[in-house]
């Protein structure tokens, strides 16, 4: 007669929102990437820990203390939008925590396209070939964008290797070499670019292309970019730019709209 | 220590709503110590150990649930993973195998099956091991049976 109460004892913590490690209710839900099974994130980390204690070397993965399956990260920060994913052979002291402003990137490509391609002009951009002088502020961008879309400290070597390529595309296209029609240069360089992250991006590529070109288009630079978009997307996130800037943009703090129109030679006066 | 302490307080409470379910486990929290815990459990039907009421003493680390309770039977068992005299209990979830998903209750219940299923391939108790290993089955009931008349039933008259 009391089926269900059977069931329930034959797992103390049964169906309700009870994590099995510490019995209480959860607290920063985080789920193992194979089986699921959720726990709150302090619990599953700290039986991570125990665990890869015991054999005093990096495991590979977890078992999942209710199923034994084997997994190889934990999933959390769920925000309706975006996740974080915790590695189980990175060292917890030294694994890599996404900052708000990589978390508002992250969000970024899963809204809509096109967001804020109605303010920067890039069809502009590439017809008054814009894209020969230098952007000072592309490499911390695509830093921080690569971080977050991989959830990696460590991208140096793939912002470099992005770098290069459009150097190379540049010093290819000197101002005296043979003028083509602006777009196509600008889908050739898209196209080098694309092939040169797909190995990292997969299937984000074609979006953070895109999100390049805007950047690249807007002149702006990290923090009044980021501050336009939130404006179109509607987020106020207090305290995000400045958090954004902390990592990715340290030492230039001061905030010069760089738009392209009114930019002669920039740089004069540094 | 405090994660520990309510940890075990929510095992508490559950127990106490639990003790109707499952008649074959009683467990019991030290009065002035909650990382003391004792449990009575039935021994399973058609074993050796059938009718008997052991005691089991469970010693509840301060890391409690990232390291397993320590768990000896108080009552003496006749049992290839049992040591005779400790009271000492083989078994995988108490070492190796063990989960921070487990309880107090699943433990006990883990060792109701291991009464059932004994191991001889990794024996505590050799004489038992070697009976049951040698294929003695009957020799290994018969003992078993006894030390749980003698020790784990209720002395007549």
């Amino acid at each position: 007669m009391n089926q269900e109460d059977d069931k329930g004892s034959s797992c103390s913590t049964g169906d309700l929102n009870l994590c099995p490690i510490c019995l209480g209710p959860i607290v920063q839900d985080s789920y193992l990437d194979k089986c699921f099974h959720k726990f709150c994130y302090t619990c599953i980390v700290q039986w991570t820990k125990v665990v890869a204690g015991k054999l005093s070397r990096p495991l590979p993965s977890v078992k999942c203390p209710l199923c034994k399956t084997e997994n190889f990260s934990i999933i959390h920060g769920y925000d309706g939008n975006s996740f974080q994913q915790h590695h189980i052979n990175q060292d917890f002291e030294h694994s890599f925590v996404l900052t708000r402003g990589h978390k508002y990137r992250l969000q970024c490509y899963y809204s809509e396209p096109g967001v804020v391609s109605d303010i920067f002009n890039a069809s502009r951009y590439w017809k008054s070939r814009k894209y020969l002088q230098p952007n000072r502020w592309l490499q911390s961008w695509l830093r921080r964008e690569i971080q977050a879309l991989m959830q990696e400290e460590d991208v140096d070597i793939i912002v470099h290797h992005i770098l290069g390529v459009i150097d190379s595309f540049v010093s290819r296209n000197e101002p005296k070499s043979h003028v083509k029609i602006p777009e196509t240069k600008g889908e050739e360089l898209k196209a080098l670019v694309s092939d040169a992250a797909r190995p990292f991006l997969g299937a984000r590529t074609d979006r953070f292309i895109n999100e390049v070109e805007l950047f690249l288009a807007s002149g702006l630079n990290i923090e009044a970019y980021d501050a336009v978009y939130m404006q179109r997307l509607g987020w106020s996130f207090p305290g995000v730019t400045s958090e954004a800037s902390e990592g990715a943009l340290s030492g230039q703090t001061t905030v010069i709209p760089y738009l392209y129109i009114f930019d002669a030679d920039s740089d004069g006066p540094d | 220590m405090q994660a520990s302490r309510a940890r075990l307080f929510k095992e508490y409470k559950e127990v106490q709503r639990e003790k109707i379910a499952d008649p074959d486990i009683q467990l019991v929290c030290d009065d002035s110590n909650i990382f003391k815990w004792t449990a009575l459990i039935k021994g399973p039907s058609e074993t050796p150990y059938e009718g008997g009421i052991f005691q089991l003493a469970f010693a509840v680390p301060e890391q409690y649930p990232l390291q397993p309770p320590q768990v000896r039977f108080l009552t003496k068992i006749f049992h290839p993973n049992v040591h005779f005299k400790t009271g000492e209990i083989c078994l995988d979830i108490l070492k190796n195998a063990w989960s921070p998903a487990w309880t107090l209750q699943s433990v006990c219940r883990a060792i109701i099956a291991l009464m059932a299923h004994p191991e001889p391939d990794s024996p505590l108790n050799c004489d038992s091991g070697n009976l049951l290993r040698s294929g003695d089955i009957r020799g290994y009931q018969s003992m078993a049976r006894m030390y749980t008349r003698l020790a784990a039933m209720p002395k007549k008259g």
